[in-house]
C-alpha cells in the first residue's frame, strides 16, 4: 500500500482536519468512509473531537422553545402495540455505521474481483405469489403489494393516505436475517407495476416484511438503511 | 425543567437511551438540550434553523446512543459533536445563509444562567485549549476558531485570510499538530 494516510502523522493530521471540518466535500466524504471502516481512524477523529470541545466551554446555553421537545417525544414514540417493530427498526439503525463499513468493504471486494458470481438465494420453483398489506401506525391501510417470484413482477396498489405528503415513498425489503434492503421510489399516490431483476428479485422472493420510508425530495438513501422516517410495514405472505 | 447531571450521570442516562428508555431520554435532553441550543445558535444564528437543528440532533442521539462508548469520549463532546456538526451540515446545504449576522447577536439570546453541570465539566477544558491557543501564531489560532464555529472549509479560509490554499492548510496542520503536543505533554 503506498496510501499516504498510512503514514501516522497523516493520519494524525486528517483526523484533526475531519474533526475541525476543514476539509473539502470530496475530501470529507473520503475521510468519513475511512472513519466508518477504520476503528483505529475513527479513534482519532474521537480524540481531536475533545481536544476541539473546550471551545464550546464558552459558548452560553440557551433555552429552546417548549415545542421541541414534545416533537421529539412524538418522533420517538413506539408504535401502539408493537414494540418488536419498534426494536427491530432501532437495531438497525443504531448499527449502520457497522453496515456502512460492511458495504466500505464489500465495494472494496468488488472492486479487486470485478465479476463477482451473483448470489442467488433459494427461491421455490414454479413461483408463488407473495402479498403483504402494509399499515401505517394505528393500523390504517396505506398500501397492498403483490409479487411474482417467478417474473419477478411487483404490484402496488396504495390506498389514499400517503398522498399529499410531501415527502417520496420509498419502498424496502425487509430479509431474514433482518437487514433491509432498498427497492427504491414509488408512486404514494396511485397503483404501479414495476419489475425486479437480479439480486433483489432474490431479496424479494425472500423477504419477511415490507416497509415504506418517507424521504426528502431528491435524496436518494444508502440502499441499506432509510434515512427518513418508516410510515407503513406488513409481514410477505405467501399465498 | 433543568437536570444537573454529573459526566457519569450523563453517560448513564446516555447508555440507557441507547436501550430504548425513553425517560432516560428526557433527562438526556432536559440535561444537555440549553447547551446543544447554544451551540447551535452560535453557528447558524438563526433561532428557527437552530431548533430545528436541535431537534435532528436529539433524533440521531436517540438513534445512536447505543453506539456511545464511555471509554472513548465524554458524554456532552459527544453530543456537542453532533450538535456542531449537524449545524455545519444545515450550513452548507445551501439553506439560506442567514451567518452573515455577527456571531455575537446570538449572545443577546443567551439565558443568564448558565447550567452549572456541563460549564463545570468543560471548564478546564477551555483554558487548557485557550492556553495553548496562545501559544500559536495569532493568525493560526484565529483560523482554527473560525473553523470551528463557523464550519467553513480550506478554501473560505485561504481566501479570508488572502494566503495560498497549500499555506493555508500547513499553517492549520502544524496549528493541530502543535495544540495536541500542548494538550496532551
Amino acid at each position: 500500500m503506498t496510501d499516504p494516510t498510512d503514514h501516522p502523522d497523516d493520519n494524525q493530521a486528517l483526523a484533526g482536519e475531519l474533526a475541525l471540518r476543514v476539509l473539502s466535500p470530496a475530501e470529507e466524504t473520503a475521510a468519513r468512509a475511512r472513519e466508518a471502516s477504520d476503528p483505529a481512524f475513527a479513534a482519532e477523529v474521537t480524540a481531536w473531537n475533545e481536544r476541539l470541545a473546550g471551545f464550546v466551554a464558552d459558548v452560553a446555553p440557551v433555552t429552546p422553545s417548549p415545542a421541541v421537545w414534545p416533537r421529539l417525544e412524538a418522533a420517538t414514540a413506539p408504535a401502539a402495540n408493537d414494540n418488536d417493530r419498534l426494536v427491530f427498526w432501532r437495531r438497525w439503525a443504531v448499527g449502520s455505521t457497522g453496515l456502512l463499513a460492511a458495504s466500505v468493504a464489500a465495494l472494496m471486494l468488488m472492486v479487486a474481483r470485478p465479476d463477482p458470481a451473483p448470489v442467488v438465494p433459494d427461491v421455490p420453483e414454479g413461483g408463488v405469489t407473495r402479498v403483504a398489506t402494509l399499515t401505517l401506525e394505528g393500523g390504517v391501510t396505506a398500501m397492498t403489494i403483490a409479487y411474482d417470484s417467478v417474473t419477478g413482477e411487483l404490484y402496488l396498489a396504495p390506498t389514499d393516505k400517503m398522498a399529499g405528503d410531501t415527502r417520496v415513498p420509498h419502498l424496502w425489503l425487509v430479509k431474514p436475517d433482518g437487514g433491509v434492503q432498498l427497492v427504491g421510489a414509488i408512486d404514494g399516490s396511485a397503483a404501479s407495476r414495476h419489475s425486479l431483476q437480479g439480486t433483489l428479485s432474490g431479496v424479494a422472493g425472500q423477504a419477511t416484511a415490507v416497509a415504506v420510508s418517507m424521504e426528502q425530495p431528491g435524496h436518494t438513501p444508502d440502499a441499506a438503511h432509510p434515512d427518513g422516517p418508516v410510515v407503513a410495514q406488513g409481514a410477505m405472505q405467501q399465498l | 425543567m433543568t437536570a444537573i447531571l454529573t459526566r457519569d450521570e450523563l453517560a448513564q442516562a446516555l447508555g440507557r437511551t441507547g436501550q430504548g428508555d425513553r425517560a432516560a431520554f428526557r433527562l438526556v435532553y432536559e440535561s444537555t438540550s440549553a447547551k446543544l441550543m447554544g451551540v447551535c445558535l452560535r453557528i447558524l444564528s438563526d433561532r428557527q434553523l437552530a431548533e430545528d437543528v436541535l431537534q435532528d440532533t436529539y433524533l440521531t442521539v436517540w438513534r445512536k446512543a447505543e453506539t456511545f462508548d464511555a471509554s472513548r469520549a465524554s458524554p456532552i463532546t459527544w453530543l456537542v459533536t453532533i450538535a456542531r456538526n449537524r449545524s455545519i451540515d444545515r450550513l452548507r446545504s445551501g439553506s439560506p445563509v442567514r451567518n452573515a449576522a455577527p456571531i455575537e447577536a446570538a449572545f443577546d439570546l443567551a439565558d443568564a444562567a448558565p447550567l452549572p453541570s456541563t460549564t463545570t465539566e468543560l471548564g478546564d477544558d477551555v483554558r487548557r485549549l485557550n492556553g495553548c491557543l496562545e501559544q500559536l501564531d495569532e493568525k493560526v489560532a484565529r483560523c482554527i476558531r473560525t473553523a470551528f464555529f463557523e464550519g467553513v472549509t480550506y478554501d473560505v479560509l485561504a481566501e479570508r485570510e488572502g494566503a495560498p490554499l497549500g499555506t493555508m492548510k500547513s499553517w492549520i496542520r502544524r496549528g493541530l499538530q502543535r495544540l495536541k503536543a500542548c494538550l496532551e505533554p
